[in-house]
């Protein structure tokens, strides 16, 4: 028995050290949200979908704030308002902070959701992904994500190395380069668009409860700094789609200004910028787009 | 507990070390120890299923020292039906009762009578045909005198819930399993060894193997009016090792989990896809089904012996049973009433124990005319796959239809699988030396029983740990074992 129970020791930790080696190697490739989950816990924090995650660069907002920015976005699927993105968020807020800053963007399909009935916290989609299940946030490298979340994948670490496409920086910023040829470009708009259209518009609905985790949340980073919703730009015929989905989104959102220090919508100059797909702003847009917030923020300090 | 899974990762050691070394002391604390590791394990899905195994536990248990006590026959098949109704009736409720309501409307509707009745919401519970089968056997056999009944609560129940085997099997014989539980056990160093090897290629083959071929059978079965004929006849023969290397994998694990206990479990499969011909294949291919219903079917209704008539018949009803303990689906029916149309002329011709032996036994390449054997043979096991992995009959239909047409000479196309874990090439490459593995070790219990024991130490471990690695590295998407639902 002594000679099995070595044998098999010595094996399981020959075979754990290797395995560990090769999650140590995990980076910005390996996924779009590890990195995420292996920073510090923050003071100032950017906050939303896969539209913050792509659109809003930390480097921007630490320049020109003169803040040491997190983006802690993930995607409409990851993180929607809710009771998993608000504990989450709680994780990732360093204790006793005071003077945070913290960017809140919304939109109609953040506060809305695909479940029969829309207030069915049970069966929001996020509650089996990683924001969910993710306890420890602030780890590095990060197991307890890596093994609950790459299961399947974990080649993914040395395949996607040089994978320039996607790219994930230590500060969660999402930098997604596609080719944006013309062409190519259209036609990723025109498929996502007509996605959004045939798909999301007719499944997703308002979710009070979601909105009044919206609530809750800023009402949480109030008491630790100060709150600045924005309604990110988004290519002109998504707008429609958004315009369709909640007409009175921004009146929604006035609820919310008296809590926060202030709503910038920035649809209005919708025109004036790029999409890699219509949902999402392209990396050049997002500096310019970045820089507009951050000067807004330090002009309504 | 899936057996890849973290929780089984942790909860086997933990009742390895407790039933080695804190409830060793006496054989009946050992057993009781076991029956509770059962439970938590069984349990873990949902722990309103112990409920089932219990009720099961306590009938067969009863109805055999009914057996014991009683001589006349009348009564002693009156206990027999007892049994019977309650585990088949248990399965039948839980597995069958939306499949026959279902047809029961739409036979009526056939004659412009509607129906209106309610199908219920039932869970099917994991493994309750293999359990229910295991102690009809115990029950049967006491019958048939050819068991003893047990006088020990703790080690039947032990037998009945043993976890390694409890919810896809093997589906053991009393007269095999339930003494081992009457004996002290000692621990073997090699026989642990050997599980351990056992457990690692169970692994493999779930986790490598099934698990990345179900990804491409999944993708090409669900969008099959997307693809070609050949891309058909590709996922169909990915869904053929997906279902090999699913069920013989949790078959190695359990197997070589039990050794780590000091119990001997049967031989599941045997390299079927070696096979020469239907019957070998049947032979080799979930052995202890195929023997549980060969003993307490096709025996009993007579087997082979008597007319032409009779062995038709008997052959349809144990391949079309078969199939339908698969799954309350017509498909499953289709499937095995195909293997029994494969069988039959062998039978009729009684060329049906030709390749009793191993294929190429002790040479390492077959002959041509194995190879073409073997082919043919695993061709017609990949078409009857199709019945058994598509929604429905018009699914099957309709891939068939595309593999006989004229898409049949459209290669695949790699652009067609970019969402998949692993290159189409990889998968090849995998399946390959798979298959090579599998052919060296055919002789033996397991592929790597032999495999590498007589290297040096170094060369040895190095093995184990590539094997590991692929494991931990090429992993594909988690699936749950296709048997569970059986």
């Amino acid at each position: 028995m002594k000679r099995f129970l070595l044998q098999i020791s010595l094996f399981s930790i020959i075979i754990t050290a290797i395995f560990g080696i090769i999650l140590s190697l995990a980076d910005g490739n390996t996924d779009p949200f590890y990195i995420r989950f292996t920073t510090p816990k923050q003071e100032n924090l950017i906050l939303g979908t896969s539209r913050a995650a792509q659109g809003l660069q930390p480097k921007v907002f630490n320049e020109i704030c003169n803040k040491n920015f997190t983006n802690y976005s993930f995607t409409v699927a990851h993180s929607p308002y809710g009771k998993v993105y608000l504990n989450s968020i709680k994780k990732k807020i360093k204790e006793n902070t005071k003077n945070g800053i913290y960017i809140v963007t919304v939109d109609p399909w953040s506060i809305s959701s695909q479940t029969k009935d829309p207030n069915d916290l049970n069966k929001f989609r996020e509650n089996k992904l990683c924001v969910a299940t993710t306890q420890y946030v602030d780890y590095n490298p990060n197991f307890f994500y890596l093994i609950e979340n790459l299961n399947g994948k974990y080649l993914d670490i040395f395949t996607k190395k040089n994978n320039s496409k996607i790219f994930l920086h230590n500060d969660g910023w999402l930098e997604v380069s596609p080719s944006m040829d013309s062409n190519e470009t259209i036609k990723r708009i025109t498929s996502k668009i007509e996605d959004y259209r045939k798909n999301n518009l007719p499944s997703y609905k308002y979710s009070s409860l979601r909105f009044q985790y919206l609530k809750n949340l800023i009402e949480f980073l109030n008491k630790n700094g100060s709150v600045y919703i924005v309604r990110l730009p988004i290519h002109p015929s998504m707008m429609n789609i958004e315009d369709e989905l909640m007409p009175n989104f921004n009146n929604k959102i006035d609820e919310l200004t008296l809590q926060s220090k202030g709503y910038l919508d920035m649809t209005p100059l919708n025109n004036k910028f790029i999409y890699t797909d219509g949902n999402h702003l392209y990396k050049d847009s997002g500096e310019e787009v970045s820089k507009i917030i951050a000067q807004w923020i330090i002009n309504n300090k | 507990m899936l057996f890849n899974s973290i929780d089984f990762a942790i909860f086997l050691p933990i009742v390895f070390i407790l039933y080695w070394f804190i409830f060793n002391k006496n054989i009946k604390l050992q057993n009781c120890f076991l029956v509770a590791a059962s439970y938590l394990f069984y349990g873990w899905w949902d722990w309103r299923f112990l409920l089932l195994i219990i009720f099961s536990t306590l009938v067969d248990y009863s109805v055999g020292r009914g057996l014991l006590k009683q001589e006349k026959p009348f009564k002693r098949k009156i206990l027999l039906w007892v049994s019977i109704t309650v585990n088949i009736g248990v399965l039948v409720f839980f597995k069958y009762y939306n499949f026959f309501l279902d047809n029961f409307i739409s036979a009526f509707s056939l004659f412009g009578m509607e129906i209106k009745a309610n199908t219920l919401n039932i869970i099917l519970p994991v493994g309750i045909s293999f359990y229910t089968f295991q102690t009809l056997s115990y029950t049967i056999d006491i019958y048939k005198k050819q068991l003893k009944p047990s006088k020990d609560i703790i080690g039947f129940s032990a037998f009945v819930s043993f976890f390694p085997q409890l919810v896809a099997g093997p589906i053991e014989r009393a007269t095999n399993l339930l003494p081992q539980f009457y004996k002290k056990r000692t621990f073997d160093y090699t026989k642990a060894i050997d599980g351990m090897r056992q457990i690692l290629w169970g692994l493999f083959k779930k986790i490598v193997i099934a698990d990345n071929c179900a990804e491409y059978a999944n993708l090409i079965f669900n969008n099959s009016i997307d693809y070609s004929g050949s891309t058909l006849v590709l996922g169909a023969i990915f869904f053929t090792f997906q279902i090999y290397c699913d069920f013989s994998g949790y078959s190695d694990i359990a197997i070589g989990t039990s050794r780590l206990f000091g119990f001997n479990l049967m031989q599941n499969f045997n390299f079927p896809y070696f096979s020469r011909d239907i019957a070998e294949f049947w032979r080799r291919w979930h052995i202890s089904l195929s023997t549980w219903f060969r003993d307490y079917l096709y025996i009993p209704l007579g087997g082979s012996i008597g007319g032409m008539w009779i062995k038709i018949r008997n052959t349809f009803i144990i391949f079309i049973v078969s199939g339908f303990w698969h799954g309350a689906n017509w498909t499953f029916i289709i499937w095995g009433a195909l293997n029994a149309v494969y069988f039959l002329p062998l039978l009729l011709t009684n060329n049906n124990r030709n390749n009793i032996d191993w294929v190429a036994h002790g040479k390492n390449f077959p002959t041509i005319k194995e190879t073409l054997s073997m082919i043919l043979t695993f061709g017609l096991t990949v078409f009857a796959w199709i019945f058994f992995r598509a929604k429905n009959i018009e699914h099957a239909w309709e891939i068939i239809s595309s593999i006989f047409s004229k898409t049949i000479f459209i290669l695949p196309k790699g652009s067609d699988f970019i969402n998949t874990s692993l290159h189409p090439l990889m998968i090849f490459l995998l399946l390959g030396i798979f298959i090579l593995i599998e052919w060296i070790g055919r002789e033996q219990q397991f592929a790597i029983a032999k495999l590498g024991l007589k290297w040096n130490i170094f060369y040895r471990w190095f093995f184990y740990t590539i094997i590991s690695l692929t494991i931990i590295l090429l992993s594909g998407s988690k699936q749950e074992f296709i048997y569970f639902q059986f």
